[in-house]
């Protein structure tokens, strides 16, 4: 039986659709619910998401996958809500953004708990929501070198992803050489990692994203939108046409199994501004006719928008 | 000047009703991140029970004020303390304040910011201030109550850039608000005191906390942290183990210190833990210091009026906002 969790229960794989892979209802670092300057009300929490959920559902946007760690703001209380009420799927993950987005208590825990904790999450569920993660979320703390908790939880999530068949997601792609000798070490197959932030402004030079590609690992050009040309461009801004020809260029290179495509936007951020007018629906309105434009065949943008996204999600067993 | 009051959960109290006060426990201590664990269990009704329990038993044995020193990200639950204070009858003050740094969340550490520079002074204080001013963050929800101290510790190792910009925030929100600061030290207690006074605070502000750790107890910390004006607080009556000095030892510190002529500032606390999540906690009852601890002081030859100088007199010159 071929199933990705959702936060509303297991969904048969070819319920996905065409998959935002790399998104977030809202983020924040943790600490930020601290910092009053933040703050909306419930209200305002809704009336920023709903209707970017209710266009991408009409758009035929099928399923949201919600790139959150365990400590960044996560809410699968509300993801769930906001699920049942627009129709769209949302794949919640368990893991975090890199070690530096871990609280105390987790980054003092060991593999093995931390291995546990995960599991926990996509076989039990998320806290006492029901809801349980489809996906792992692993990444490289700032600095651009894996920090020695980065490692035990990249580590931790191989083991629960051989556990469970449920696939990791990267917060950035640098450092790829210690994150694919611990795969490796660990027995993961890497195809059942997406490396995600291959495309951004910042880490794209040093971004070995062919050399992933060849091990058998997944590419993410999933900070779609966020571009230089926008009025205020956050720091991992990057011109939209040399984005794009990057990633036309990974396709043309023969990796169109590998790369999946998104725009990491938040809906309604929840400790940082945002980058006013970049939504979950720049694939719809901006990048499908981007990719339409440069050439790129209806059968082409399915494999990267529903089959990719349907193989990595589904869980193996 | 009016009648001076402590800012506690249901409000401001005349600082002459505070009674025997703990100046430093935990009521909920919750390690970062433990609520959010797949085996942590955050039962409301059952913490309550607990903490009520202890609290009652503090009264019992004489308590009026506890102090909950745990600062606003360890687990701090404003309303549940306004229950408990209105079912036990105990006032509760409780406090804003991080620290040390590796118990921060990445916003404050690793911001979204090019380079992501770890927040200075400037920002905690503001941060810590309004929580006196404004209400104490329930995060996301609402402000309720008004801190009455701001609490900081520094790392084990030694003060780091960021504990420094703590404290130096602590003492600016202090010295803005009125509340007092308490300290936790790092290596150095004289040191990490004076990055505090450093900033125009009287010392006559400051609680140092830790002063009963043999690495302080060494070093003669205590004395020279009195001498200095500040409070002294040995604030782990109770704990015997590889890091503190004994409670027999304690009240001998005490004894010497009013010898010293510094009996107005000293300071005695627990560091119990209500209830902990996540950690293994100090599993010592609000009441020792009460039940066991005065006892052994009598025997050292210290006076009623200076046991009651230490419980009563003193926090209750240093709590009230200025």
């Amino acid at each position: 039986m071929s199933r990705v969790n959702t936060v509303l229960g297991p969904i048969p794989t070819k319920e996905l659709g065409l998959v935002a892979v790399h998104e977030h209802i809202g983020y924040g670092m943790p600490g930020s619910e601290l910092d009053t300057k933040w703050w909306k009300t419930p209200e305002e929490r809704y009336e920023e998401t709903v209707p970017k959920l209710r266009r991408f559902h009409e758009y035929g946007g099928g399923t949201f996958v919600d790139a959150t760690g365990i400590c960044n703001g996560r809410d699968v209380d509300y993801y769930r809500m906001l699920s049942a009420k627009t129709g769209v799927h949302i794949v919640a993950s368990t893991g975090f953004v890199g070690g530096d987005t871990a609280l105390p208590f987790f980054a003092r825990a060991s593999v093995d708990y931390l291995t546990e904790h995960f599991i926990h999450e996509i076989t039990v569920g998320i806290g006492g929501t029901g809801g349980r993660a489809g996906v792992i979320k692993v990444g490289v703390s700032r600095g651009g070198r894996m920090t020695d908790l980065d490692k035990r939880i990249y580590r931790a999530a191989a083991r629960a992803a051989l556990a469970t068949g449920a696939p990791v997601l990267t917060h950035l792609a640098i450092d790829a050489e210690n994150a694919i000798a611990i795969f490796t070490a660990e027995g993961l197959p890497l195809d059942r990692v997406l490396f995600g932030h291959v495309d951004d402004g910042v880490n794209a030079d040093r971004t070995r994203d062919t050399w992933i590609a060849e091990q058998g690992g997944r590419i993410g050009f999933d900070t779609f939108g966020y571009e230089t040309e926008l009025e205020d461009p956050p720091f991992w801004a990057r011109p939209r046409q040399e984005r794009l020809d990057h990633f036309l260029r990974l396709i043309r290179q023969g990796h169109l199994d590998r790369v999946l495509a998104s725009a990491d936007a938040n809906c309604s951020p929840l400790g940082w501004p945002g980058v006013k007018g970049h939504t979950v629906n720049y694939i719809f309105e901006d990048l499908i006719p981007d990719l339409r434009a440069a050439g790129l065949d209806e059968a082409t943008i399915t494999t990267i928008f529903v089959d990719n996204p349907a193989d990595f999600l589904t869980l193996q067993h | 000047m009016g009648v001076q009051t402590v800012n506690t959960v249901l409000g401001p109290v005349p600082a002459q009703e505070l009674g025997v006060v703990a100046v430093h426990e935990a009521l909920l201590s919750v390690l970062p991140g433990a609520e959010l664990a797949f085996d942590v269990t955050m039962d409301r009704a059952e913490i309550f029970e607990i903490l009520a329990g202890k609290l009652a038993d503090f009264r019992e044995h004489g308590g009026g004020t506890i102090v909950d020193s745990t600062g606003m990200f360890h687990g701090r639950d404003v309303r549940l303390y306004e229950t408990l204070s209105r079912a036990t009858g105990v006032h509760i003050v409780a406090s804003t304040g991080q620290g040390p740094e590796d118990l921060l969340g990445g916003y404050f550490l690793t911001p979204q910011t090019d380079p992501p520079t770890p927040w200075p002074a400037e920002k905690f204080a503001d941060l810590f201030a309004k929580e006196v001013t404004e209400g104490m963050v329930v995060p996301r929800v609402e402000r309720r109550g008004a801190a009455g101290l701001v609490a900081t510790a520094a790392t084990r190792a030694g003060m780091t850039a960021t504990d420094e910009s703590l404290f130096r925030g602590a003492a600016r929100a202090a010295l803005s608000t009125g509340v007092p600061v308490s300290i936790r030290y790092g290596h150095d207690a004289v040191h990490d005191l004076e990055i505090v006074l450093d900033e125009g605070l009287p010392a006559g502000r400051v609680v140092v906390g830790g002063l009963d750790r043999e690495d302080a107890v060494a070093a003669g910390a205590p004395l020279a942290v009195a001498a200095r004006g500040a409070y002294a607080a040995l604030d782990h009556v109770g704990t015997e183990d590889d890091g503190h000095v004994t409670d027999a030892e304690r009240a001998a510190l005490v004894a010497e210190l009013i010898e010293a002529g510094h009996g107005d500032r000293v300071l005695l606390s627990s560091s119990a833990t209500g209830v902990a999540k996540g950690h293994p906690g100090t599993e010592v009852s609000y009441s020792h210091v009460l039940t066991a601890f005065v006892p052994l002081l009598k025997e050292r030859g210290v006076g009623d009026e200076d046991v009651r100088r230490i419980l009563v007199d003193n926090p209750r010159d240093l709590l009230p906002v200025r």
